[in-house]
């Protein structure tokens, strides 16, 4: 599997006590899947999501991407991974052209150049290569993560909200570079909270409540499940049922 | 508008103050509240009790000494103080100084831009709303003045209030200004080009009149300079035109109470022409500020240090070590604030003044003056400026999220986050150790034989970049261990207990220091006893050679150790600052 998570579990310490924003959470994405991970507000998500990428030490359970550790086995684990992050995150004194030398440099991209190029193209970044974050709307910044993301030969690609901030002709095409992406083999893993863009793009969904896994599934699975029967057949319907505001 | 200001005033000042008793439950700030507490009233509160009781014991008469020391440049001391305040509102204009008075919070720019208020109601906020800080400004200045009396502490703190008001709002009217001295729109470009002129007839004037007093004939001392340049300032052309800068100042210099009043109630009349000004400006550019503010405003949620791209970016190599894309990164950042053609104007102007004063400054002393500076100027970017400069881990720590997904050893990334102010602040302490070196002859440390000065010259050099690497790793050692204790980039915590956390910081990294030296201290002795009969004082060199080796290998021995604890810092463990 190319990712896989094991009873994962996620506590904060803070000066009320410990929290749990993840408990005993386990499932895999495989290559060329996409897996639409959702659930209402501080349900777990973006903690998964930043726990898989190495940003936060899980508390308890194992996080492998293609069989390495994320935290045993890191610098292997993160050469797989890029995770592309509901808040771009850039450095304010570098350009967009810069962001993706950096990246080729730090993953060793061979053909960068040409890489680059498309990815400019396809993101359609023509024109604000010597930009710096400052200069660029919500939208761009999130195109430039994105394209950080795609310049390099992942396995695993981890979007957490990968439409916020797009317009629609940008929130088509990052669809389109989503299932593209599957296609030539990488596993994926979707965070969103537009339940038609899950619908339409992922094979699976895995809806998380409180921290805690309530459904995992395909759509044709979770509609016909014994208790999500009476839910309906679309996923708003299944993710309200689930999430107990089916009424 | 003036209810709804100070309604946020006193609404934030009460949440603060809040804030800062709510956090002392935590340890790390009830120590640093402890420590600087004990700090204030050791260094001001105590030492005042002790004067006093001295005072009593001497039972001086009534004609003792004036309350403050100042009060002996009385009669010139507004006059050269005013020169100073010419020299500082000119650099205004030159220097990218800025009074942050219009950097909008977030909050302000959500509220109040969309409220119906014009852009002068908004301006007037910003300067109400900085008082406070301005206040405490003044505060911190009262309690610092040397002197037993409460009255003459109170008289200075005012004064300062009021000087810092006044700066305040100037740097805003010249970054207003600034903004508009090419703009296509004439009335604009006139009213930013008058106060360039005056200030340009301003610095004339009183330069021709200062050069006329110092070149007339050989000065006979600081006493005779003083009193010159003090007679040269406060008459004729000059004195006219210094006024507005003179009568800022007055207030510090007045002897009785009724002259403080009268000086106060003037340089307040200053305060509220510049003032006029500024709102006259921000009127005559009113949609060039407005979008200047929203700039700001904007930029300032995100970051607060203005980046620009510059021509001739070095571009990073595709392949190479992980600590050389760091190096990079932080070169990059630098560059991009400070401009190299800035660092050539300043590179020439050291030279140059440098050439000047062993040409010819030794006989009126402006190379003991450059000499001295360079030598002060070495120590405090070997011993100082790594704690200050952040462009590392410290300001990276920002970027956490970002580096943790990054697939680099710890110790290479801690090394990396190393090395870019390391050689910067190497280089720089080279440069002025030479200068130094090429004074040296004029300064304090003449009497030493020439042989020795080169030799501890020398030796002060290889010993540079061991000693701002060790600071360097200290500091970055606490960023990586006490995350919570490091304030974020630009960052300023304020308050007591954050001041605490400042000395507690700066006590740690002193010790720490001598802890990292002393292994090759010990070793460059030794080294030093074996080679003193053969090389004379330049056995120095080598052994700071090998105390420089032995603490080289402490740092890179510190960046692996620090490797599991970088790896084991969570991103949640960073705090931002209220």
């Amino acid at each position: 599997m190319a990712l896989a998570v094991d009873h994962f579990r996620r506590t904060y310490e803070g000066a009320s006590g410990a929290f749990t924003a993840v408990d005993d959470l386990s499932f895999t994405v495989g290559a060329g899947e996409i897996v639409g991970l959702i659930g209402p507000n501080g349900a777990g998500k973006t903690t998964t999501l930043r726990s898989i990428a190495g940003i936060l030490r899980p508390t308890a359970g194992v996080v492998r991407i293609d069989d390495h550790d994320i935290v045993t086995d890191p610098l292997e684990a993160k050469r797989r991974l890029a995770f592309m992050p509901d808040e771009p995150h850039l450095f304010e004194y570098l350009t967009v052209a810069e962001h993706l030398r950096l990246v080729a440099r730090l993953y060793a991209v061979d053909d960068f150049e040409r890489r680059s190029t498309a990815l400019v193209d396809e993101l359609e970044l023509n024109g604000k290569e010597g930009s710096l974050p400052g200069e660029l709307s919500r939208g761009m910044r999130q195109k430039v993560v994105i394209a950080c993301g795609l310049v390099r030969n992942a396995t695993t690609l981890l979007f957490d909200e990968p439409l916020t901030g797009l317009d629609p002709i940008g929130i088509r095409r990052m669809r389109n570079t989503i299932v593209a992406r599957a296609r030539d083999g990488a596993a994926i893993l979707l965070s969103s909270h537009l339940l038609h863009l899950v619908e339409e793009v992922c094979t699976r969904v895995i809806i998380m409540d409180r921290g805690r896994k309530v459904a995992d599934g395909t759509f044709e699975e979770l509609a016909t499940r014994a208790d999500l029967v009476q839910a309906g057949s679309n996923l708003e319907q299944i993710f309200l049922h689930v999430t107990g505001h089916g009424s | 508008m003036l209810s709804a200001s100070l309604y946020i005033i006193v609404c934030s000042a009460r949440n603060r103050i809040r804030v800062r008793l709510r956090r002392l439950r935590e340890p790390r700030y009830l120590l640093g509240a402890i420590v600087g507490g004990a700090y204030l009233y050791f260094s001001f509160f105590a030492r005042m009790r002790a004067r006093r009781a001295g005072d009593v014991r001497r039972r001086s008469g009534a004609s003792g000494p004036p309350v403050l020391a100042l009060s002996a440049l009385q009669t010139t001391g507004a006059s050269l103080a005013g020169v100073a305040l010419l020299a500082v509102s000119a650099l205004a204009w030159v220097l990218p100084f800025d009074s942050g008075l219009l950097d909008f919070s977030p909050a302000e720019i959500q509220f109040l831009f969309p409220a119906p208020l014009t852009r002068r109601a908004l301006l007037v906020h910003r300067m109400l709303r900085s008082q406070l800080g301005l206040l405490f400004g003044g505060v911190i200045m009262a309690i610092a003045v040397p002197s037993v009396s409460g009255y003459a502490r109170l008289r200075a703190g005012i004064a300062m209030w009021v000087l810092l008001s006044i700066g305040k709002v100037y740097f805003t009217g010249v970054s207003l200004a600034r903004a508009r001295l090419a703009s296509p729109d004439r009335r604009a470009r006139r009213a930013a080009w008058l106060p360039v002129a005056v200030i340009a007839v301003d610095v004339v004037a009183v330069s021709r009149a200062l050069f006329s007093v110092v070149l007339s004939r050989p000065i006979a001392g600081v006493q005779d300079l003083l009193t010159r340049v003090g007679a040269a300032t406060s008459s004729g052309v000059a004195g006219i035109l210094l006024w507005p800068f003179a009568t800022i100042a007055r207030p510090f210099f007045a002897s009785g109470i009724a002259a403080y009043a009268g000086a106060l109630v003037l340089a307040c009349a200053v305060l509220a022409a510049i003032a006029a000004w500024v709102l006259q400006i921000d009127a005559a550019f009113e949609d060039a500020a407005a979008m200047a503010a929203e700039r700001r405003g904007a930029a300032a949620t995100s970051q607060r240090t203005a980046y620009r791209v510059r021509r001739g970016s070095v571009a990073l190599a595709l392949r190479g070590r992980p600590e050389g894309l760091f190096a990079w990164k932080a070169a990059t950042q630098t560059l991009r604030v400070v401009d190299r053609a800035v660092i050539a104007r300043l590179v020439a102007v050291v030279t140059a003044l440098t050439v000047l004063s062993a040409t010819f400054g030794r006989a009126n002393g402006l190379a003991t003056l450059v000499g001295t500076f360079a030598l002060v100027a070495t120590a405090f970017l070997v011993l100082m400026a790594p704690q200050v400069v952040r462009v590392d881990l410290r300001d990276d720590l920002r970027h956490l999220e970002l580096l943790k997904t990054w697939p680099v050893q710890a110790p290479a990334v801690i090394r990396g986050e190393l090395l870019w102010p390391a050689m910067m602040l190497t280089v720089a302490s080279w440069a002025t150790l030479m200068v130094a070196e090429l004074l040296a002859g004029s300064t304090p440390i003449g009497r030493i034989g020439v042989v020795w000065r080169l030799s501890a010259g020398a030796a002060a050099a290889v010993l540079a970049p061991a000693l701002v690497s060790a600071q360097l790793t200290i500091q970055n050692a606490a960023a990586v261990l006490f995350p919570a204790w490091v304030p974020l980039g630009s960052q300023r915590p304020r308050g007591l207990d954050a001041m605490g956390q400042r000395l507690i910081m700066l006590g740690a990294t002193w010790l720490l220091l001598l802890l990292t030296v002393l292994p090759g201290a010990i070793v460059a002795l030794i080294a030093w006893f074996g080679l003193r009969l053969v090389l004379g004082p330049a056995a120095v060199v080598p052994a700071a050679a090998c105390c420089a080796a032995v603490v080289a290998v402490e740092v890179l021995l510190a960046t692996e150790a620090l490797g599991p604890a970088y790896d084991s810092l969570d991103a949640t463990a960073i705090e931002r600052t209220e």
